[in-house]
């Protein structure tokens, strides 16, 4: 891939998504393209990068970004903040909320759904009563493609096997086929919605807790700042913020502040 | 470029185990299993008895009597140790195949692999931690995946996998994971599934990499295996290959910097003589 093509697509995938792309990365554009040509029938990447130019209204430029985005996740990712929704998170917004029994969760860029339905599965499992609370939660992602095989909540063996422990597989999933489908009355409590960071961001309710884990990392400081100050003014008081592992708000938005449960590293918004 | 769905096909269509080979691992697997029923189990299977009397008389086993029986050779051998060579048996033909996009020529995987077993027999002298039996199934193939990952891997995909390693200082499996959404231990622990072997292979298998994920001691047995295997394939063909295991692992091993120190000349000494027992299945 010359310097021009990767300049040219690496500059509108920052402008869509913020996705920074530095120089040296031109193997994964290519790998990502290659893929990307050969499901859309057109010859070569040259070729997809002709017609990105020609026309930039014939939708390839949205498969291109959707393509550059990383969708790497697993259920129960990373284990230990989930351990500390269990052990602490959950138990503390429970008695916090229990006059209004109403709560709301948002997973930012939730990709194909293994987040929701992991956090799901622990209230299923661990806090069954607040199934009965007025709980909303809203899951979104860029990627309208992965946002369909969310709300399918349609699971290879593959992605089965990565986190998810089997007790939990044969309870909470039913096979079909190759596949493992997640049961109805789970999957139809997420509202699944297209939502791009770092753009416009749609109305979302006043949030108790707010994922946005592993896709900071993504991003420039600024735009970093931008997503942390949006999230912050609907988190309501005393409510969670879990970032990735690789994450903080650090030097950041210093209106957060630390809180170690554990192994986890979890933020609040500062009170006056 | 790669497809994850051919991917998956080709590891499920991978000539499976004999049942007996599966019903074996189940059994051996079980805390209350019992040798009268492994030896019961192996005598119906005729290939099988032949095999591990075969295996049982050789060099690195025998003793002044020859063992004659499917009982006798579960008692001699352990049933840990006969799981693993029944195994050896089943995925043989499979492991010494080439596999040249990982640079692997006729017979290197399969010598790996039993690299790879010969320092689960070892582990006990070493390890503070109880050595489930199933740890030797979990070395023998803990790079199956390698064998249908291979056949992917084109020139094209190859050269991808390399510059992630240059430019972003990826491991192979980050590399794997990176650009085809899988890494070689997942899909080996797909196959593994698909032959019905026990969970905790699977996992032992697909977390060889990287075991704290994995969250059993299989998993870190089996890293530690394939850091054992390779150190002694490098001392086989004179290259000088520095040893580390990762620090959690040795210490959730227990494993002291002095075990470490003896680890490995041991299991190459110990590789000589086993092989021959694992070249007779």
């Amino acid at each position: 891939m010359n310097t021009a093509d990767f300049d040219y697509v690496r500059k509108f995938v920052r402008d869509q998504a913020a996705i920074v792309l530095e120089p040296g990365k031109e193997y994964l554009v290519e790998s990502r393209l290659l893929i990307l040509a050969r499901k859309e029938k057109i010859a070569s990447i040259d070729e997809l990068i002709k017609k990105l130019r020609s026309d930039p209204k014939n939708g390839l430029h949205r498969k291109v970004v959707d393509a550059m985005t990383t969708n790497e996740t697993s259920f129960f990712r990373d284990i230990h903040p989930f351990e500390a929704l269990r052990k602490s998170i959950i138990p503390e917004l429970m008695a916090r909320r229990a006059a209004q029994r109403q709560v709301n969760f948002w997973c930012g860029a939730a990709s194909t759904g293994q987040e929701p339905y992991s956090v799901l599965m622990l209230i299923a499992e661990h806090f069954p009563e607040l199934l009965k609370w007025d709980v909303k939660f809203i899951a979104t992602d860029l990627c309208s493609e992965v946002l369909a095989r969310s709300r399918a909540g349609c699971f290879s063996q593959l992605e089965v096997n990565r986190g998810l422990p089997a007790s939990l597989l044969v309870k909470y999933f039913v096979r079909q086929g190759a596949s493992w489908e997640i049961r109805e009355d789970l999957r139809r409590r997420v509202e699944f919605r297209e939502m791009n960071l770092v753009k416009d961001w749609p109305a979302l309710p006043p949030l108790d807790i707010v994922f946005l884990r592993n896709v900071l990392i993504y991003f420039d400081v600024e735009t970093k700042k931008t997503i942390l100050a949006k999230a912050r003014r609907l988190l309501r008081p005393g409510s969670y913020l879990l970032l990735g592992g690789a994450e903080t708000t650090f030097n950041i938005d210093d209106a957060f502040e630390r809180e170690v449960i554990d192994k986890t590293i979890c933020y609040r918004v500062k009170q006056a | 470029m790669i497809d994850l769905a051919s991917l998956i096909e080709q590891a499920n269509e991978l000539a499976p185990l004999s049942t007996s080979t599966v019903r074996l691992a189940e059994l051996v697997g079980n805390p209350d299993c019992h040798l009268d029923d492994v030896a019961e189990l192996i005598a119906f299977d005729q290939a099988l008895t032949v095999k591990l009397l075969r295996a049982a008389n050789s060099a690195a086993s025998a003793s002044a009597v020859p063992v004659g029986s499917a009982r006798e050779a579960v008692t001699r051998m352990g049933t840990a140790q006969v799981l693993a060579l029944a195994v050896a048996a089943g995925a043989r033909p499979f492991l010494q195949t080439s596999v040249p996009a990982y640079g692997l020529d006729e017979g290197a995987l399969w010598r790996h692999s039993v690299a790879a077993a010969v320092a689960i027999e070892i582990a006990p002298n070493f390890c503070l931690v109880e050595v489930p039996p199933e740890a030797f199934t979990a070395a023998l193939l803990h790079d199956v995946g390698k064998l249908v990952m291979g056949r992917f891997l084109s020139p094209e995909i190859l050269g991808f996998i390399q510059r992630a390693q240059e430019v972003d200082h990826l491991g192979q499996l980050e590399a794997e994971s990176l650009l085809l959404n899988v890494h070689h231990g997942e899909l080996g622990g797909l196959i593994a599934q698909h032959w019905h072997l026990p969970p905790p292979v699977v996992q032992g298998i697909t977390y060889h990499h990287n075991p704290e994920q994995g969250l059993d001691v299989l998993c870190d047995l089996t890293y530690l295996a394939n850091q054992v295997a390779k150190q002694i394939e490098a001392g086989l063909d004179g290259r000088k290959l520095d040893f580390s295991v990762d620090p959690a692992v040795a210490e959730r091993l227990g494993l002291t910097p002095q075990a470490l120190d003896n680890f490995c000349p041991i299991a190459a000494s110990r590789y000589t003589q086993v092989s021959r027992r694992y070249n007779a299945v």
